[in-house]
């Protein structure tokens, strides 16, 4: 297989298929039409772009030769049966958002462990920052926020993609979000901003397993599933300037139902500046480490579908 | 001068220095009217970025990191000072 370099390989020059209009007509078939017909349609569509986008559907089947070993204990033996099933499970994840933000009751689970940590967290008045990762559906749990008046959430988001997407969503559903703070990179700006946040006692969401969309921002390679992988340093630094409790936080499909895991992941507050590198170079090991634990589990709900491992030699290991 | 600022000044030695974790820096060492940034003290982005950091935290003064005049207030103690007494809440 040729991988010549004019196929855009970085996840932001990949443009979401579809046009804003075919999305529109999706949430309006949802709304009105409601959830069977919606179903079939999407359906269709998937397919649809499982045949039409070749690059998508490599990066899929390369994932998928990587995660399943870990996951079943094997390769993956019905390779275009799984991918199709990796392509509806993303189109399953859309229809949730588009449902979370209509204001369709979701049935949300926490383990008691979880919910146990997730109201510490809230009762500190500490606010935090919560590590996230393309893994589930994240819209899920701003959807929670949106039920109790005492956790407020501010999204880091990267521009471009998502916007898309979540445009529609605001002028379709009429319902409070999360507040998003979009950012190209993160700024002194960005920081201050959030610091006031999480002073405030609010929380503060980033993914970590996507690297900033300036080539020049800062990655680091690590290991993951087998091949080296790119992951950005910039929630890292800013974790540890933001001197606050970090957590992990996901939301996966079970069933018919919506597992929440919160967990501890870390505390800046003491940390001292002369230890700071070692402590972003574990930090960043220990949440490989957490991604490949979600991916295990899920394997499915990895919407990460763009070339995720590294064939530059620069960073090859 | 008045006392009051002079305390703050004071106040905001101690902050710097323990903020940035100086350990060979007294307050005495921090002049007034030195530029904090690159020559005087020899601070870099990162280290203003966590001084408005601490600023914010302890005084509940909100910064526009992006603007020139944040600059001009990070220049010396003595705009520090002036920033902090005009703008804090806390």
């Amino acid at each position: 297989m040729s991988s010549s370099t004019d196929i855009p390989r970085h996840w932001a020059r990949i443009q979401e298929s579809g046009s804003v209009a075919g999305m529109r007509i999706m949430v309006w078939i949802r709304r009105h039409l409601g959830r069977l017909p919606f179903r079939v349609m999407l359906g269709l569509v998937i397919v649809y772009y499982y045949l039409c986008q070749s690059l998508p559907r490599r990066a899929s089947r390369e994932y998928l030769q990587r995660i399943w070993p870990l996951h079943a204990g094997h390769l993956p033996r019905w390779r275009a049966w799984l991918g199709l099933k990796h392509f509806m499970a993303f189109g399953q994840s859309l229809m949730d958002k588009v449902d979370a933000w209509s204001g369709v009751p979701l049935d949300v689970r926490l383990a008691p462990e979880d919910r146990a940590c997730l109201d510490r967290a809230i009762r500190s008045g500490r606010g935090g920052l919560m590590l996230v990762s393309h893994v589930g559906n994240l819209e899920i749990c701003s959807a929670m926020s949106d039920t109790r008046d005492d956790f407020h959430v501010t999204q880091l988001m990267h521009t471009r993609n998502s916007r898309k997407f979540n445009q529609l969503l605001d002028r379709s559903t009429r319902r409070r979000g999360p507040e998003i703070v979009e950012v190209t990179e993160i700024t002194p700006a960005t920081a201050l901003g959030l610091a006031e946040r999480i002073d405030a006692g609010g929380f503060v969401v980033i993914a970590a397993d996507r690297i900033p969309i300036d080539e020049q921002g800062r990655v680091r390679p690590l290991e993951f599933l087998g091949a080296t992988a790119l992951f950005p340093e910039g929630p890292f630094w800013l974790a540890a300037l933001l001197r606050c409790p970090i957590y992990t936080l996901s939301c996966l499909r079970e069933g018919g139902s919506h597992r929440v895991e919160f967990r501890p992941f870390d505390d800046t507050s003491t940390l001292r500046r002369a230890d700071r590198d070692a402590w972003r170079e574990a930090a960043m090991q220990r949440y490989v480490a957490w991604l490949t634990d979600q991916c295990r589990r899920y394997p499915l709900q990895w919407f990460n579908f763009f070339p995720f491992w590294q064939t530059d030699d620069r960073y090859a290991s | 001068m008045s006392p009051v600022s002079n305390d703050l000044e004071l106040e905001l030695k101690h902050l710097i220095i323990d903020t940035l974790e100086l350990e060979d820096v007294t307050p005495d060492d921090i002049d007034r009217d030195e530029p904090l940034f690159v020559e005087g003290l020899g601070l870099d982005s990162i280290d203003a970025l966590e001084l408005g950091l601490a600023l914010q935290k302890t005084y509940g003064i909100k910064l526009d990191a992006d603007s020139e005049e944040s600059r001009h207030h990070f220049a010396d103690l003595k705009s520090l000072a002036a920033l902090v007494e005009a703008r804090r809440v806390k």
